[in-house]
């Protein structure tokens, strides 16, 4: 067993913790408290490679490994969720689905600005009325002679609305399969298609800094060559994306996680009562231990995870176990967080508090802690 | 135009410090980082191969066990690197440096050659002229702009009161002051993985026509006797009270010349 990372996996790490640090962290603070979409910090990791990096150099993305990816997303939320989710949501469910099930056309047409950073894509999947149930699809698009007219609406779905989105992959029912289940194909609407309408920012407890929409379409006709692969793939598809995606929201769990460790750390070393750190008391060395066990965990699950994936072996079950994992492992750390931090933890001028509320998004998006549950006990009955 | 940048990696500045029996610091191969100060030197080396066109070249004489601070100038647009390891190196001091890093100048061929103020271990300072003396080309120190216009190379050097400007004929040698503030950029993703795939040689004393007993410790000229712990203490005034304390402050601070 060797866990030793590639020079390559350890300077992509090494290069985003610095731009973390430097670049992301300083303005955390400001873009939450604005729940102001930092695009000036985006467009800089477009530049430097981090908005394309498991896409292949030919379609302009860096060409870095799935575990180079995982291990950029964790440091960048250790800067800051909402930005770590923006990466996020265009690398795993903007850009990879074009690079895994796109024509070449589609290729070097959609996906080139996407890994270049230059533009973000979104990913449209869940529905007003359909979430878990992503089987309960209702927006639908029928055939009309060489167009698809889609209509119905999409929840929550992240950089739909950026000045930079280029559009949406959309999933929609086109018919009824032969067993009687839905016919689901993604679809891909550019920004500013006629009667595609993207809502108004949706306010959230966190991920402020992060675009998050519902989306509407209204007779919204696209070419029927703007479908992604086969007509009637699009569930194999999403659940494809899903699975690496859940790895990803992993890392990124793990991130924030440590940044709870982080400035508790700090603080156990520099706040005082009864005359001493208060890190000198089991109390708070206890809860410091503890959160850095889960996330070394958590750490090795979501390599495990991303190890797998990398060498073509099924992953499912421990991508579930691992984003399961990471994102009960960050609650927990940001709990703990708080409350070392005391009545200071609870104020908005100490990062915790923010990590606090950007933590329970992460056992509710790309699939809730009940579905992972759910997941892994269909692996361990199959 | 051919710029070969000279770079050092130096402990890094995260892990704590210690010294040997022979009172040197212990370094730690895994444990080590590019010269802070180097990052001013190679942005600059790349901006002028940017302008000018040609090659940018890193050097570095290293124990080589590792060469992650070769790669990361490779990251950030260097073309290749050449990395001067031998077992007789070690104990080696500047002059020795100088001598070494001076061969190697000469081997690969350069316009100019860019250097840090210092290295952030030893901080001697003094690497760059001794090169400049073995090669018998001008030496710039301590530039806080540079410009090359044909074959002349031009500094600003920070002064107490404004900078001074000098000039020399290329082939030369520059010092690249931190104060150059031209925000080193960051190794692109693209150009972490693509660094593995450019060229860095590994030369021994031996390709550079250098004899083992004119470096490493046997040469030093300095000997390391023993070492101490910065003291720092800082001059302070306490008054206890209020009464006079602010006259006092003000006072200190028109003696200072502050107000």
């Amino acid at each position: 067993m060797d866990f030793t990372l590639t020079d390559e996996q350890i300077a992509i790490r090494a290069t985003s913790r610095a731009f973390a640090e430097e670049v992301i962290k300083p303005i955390a603070q400001e873009i939450d408290a604005r729940s102001e979409f930092p695009l000036a910090v985006i467009r800089e990791m477009g530049k430097l490679g981090l908005l394309g990096l498991p896409i292949p150099e030919e379609y302009g993305g860096a060409g870095a490994d799935f575990l180079a990816y995982c291990l950029a997303l964790e440091e960048i939320a250790r800067g800051d969720a909402a930005v770590a989710i923006t990466m996020e949501a265009h690398t795993s469910l903007g850009a990879t689905p074009f690079w895994l099930f796109g024509t070449e056309d589609q290729k070097q047409h959609y996906l080139v600005p996407l890994a270049r950073g230059e533009q973000l894509w979104a990913f449209g999947l869940t529905e007003p009325g359909a979430g878990s149930d992503s089987g309960g699809t209702q927006t639908h698009a029928e055939l009309e002679g060489d167009h698809w007219v889609i209509s119905g609406s999409k929840m929550f779905i992240t950089n739909a609305g950026t000045p930079i989105s280029g559009g949406v992959t959309v999933t929609a029912v086109t018919g009824r399969r032969s067993d009687g289940h839905p016919e689901i194909t993604n679809l891909i609407v550019p920004q500013g298609t006629p009667g595609y309408v993207v809502g108004p920012a949706l306010k959230k407890m966190g991920w402020k800094a992060s675009d998050t929409r519902p989306l509407n379409f209204d007779q919204c006709r696209i070419p029927a060559t703007s479908i992604l692969g086969q007509r009637g793939s699009g569930f194999r598809q999403f659940m494809r994306i899903l699975d690496a995606g859940r790895v990803a929201i992993a890392a990124l769990s793990v991130g924030l996680a440590q940044a709870c460790l982080d400035e508790s750390l700090k603080y156990a070393r520099e706040r005082q009562q009864f005359g001493r750190p208060i890190g000198e008391f089991q109390a708070i060395q206890f809860k410091l231990a503890d959160m850095a066990m889960e996330i070394e965990l958590s750490r090795l699950m979501y390599y495990k995870a991303a190890w797998l994936m990398m060498r073509d072996e099924p992953y499912t079950q421990e991508a579930s176990m691992a984003k399961l994992f990471a994102s009960e492992t960050s609650k927990r750390a940001a709990d703990q967080a708080v409350q070392i931090h005391g009545g200071y933890g609870f104020m908005d001028d100490y990062p915790v508090s923010r990590y606090f509320r950007n933590v329970k998004v992460n056992e509710i998006g790309e699939g809730t802690s009940e579905v992972q549950r759910m997941l892994i006990a269909k692996s361990l009955l199959r | 135009m051919r710029i070969v940048v000279c770079m050092k990696e130096t402990p890094s500045t995260e892990v704590s410090k210690s010294l040997g029996t022979d009172q040197r610091l212990v370094r730690n191969p895994t444990e080590t980082i590019q010269n802070p100060f180097d990052e001013y030197t190679i942005e600059e080396g790349i901006r002028q191969f940017e302008q000018h066109g040609g090659e940018v070249i890193v050097l570095t004489m290293s124990p080589a066990q590792t060469d992650t601070a070769v790669r990361r100038a490779l990251a950030m647009g260097v073309d290749r690197g050449v990395v001067v390891s031998d077992p007789a190196l070690a104990g080696s001091d500047a002059v020795a440096t100088g001598r070494v890093l001076a061969a190697a100048l000469t081997k690969i061929g350069y316009d100019m050659a860019l250097f840090g103020q210092a290295s952030a271990d030893a901080y001697g300072g003094v690497v760059p002229s001794i090169v400049a003396e073995f090669l018998g080309v001008p030496l710039l120190s301590f530039a806080t702009k540079l410009e090359v216009a044909g074959t002349t190379v031009k500094i600003q050097r920070q002064a107490e009161v404004g900078y001074t400007v000098a000039e020399a004929p290329l082939p030369a040698l520059v010092s690249i002051a931190k104060g150059i503030n031209n925000s080193p950029r960051y190794p692109s993703m693209k150009g972490i993985v693509n660094a593995k795939k450019k060229p860095v040689e590994t030369w021994t004393l031996a390709d550079l026509g250098i004899a083992a007993g004119t470096v490493g410790t046997a040469a030093a000229r300095e000997r390391v006797t023993g070492s101490q712990a910065v003291s720092t203490q800082r001059r302070r005034e306490i008054h206890v009270g209020n009464e006079g304390a602010a006259q006092r402050i003000l006072d200190y601070l028109i003696e200072q010349k502050i107000i």
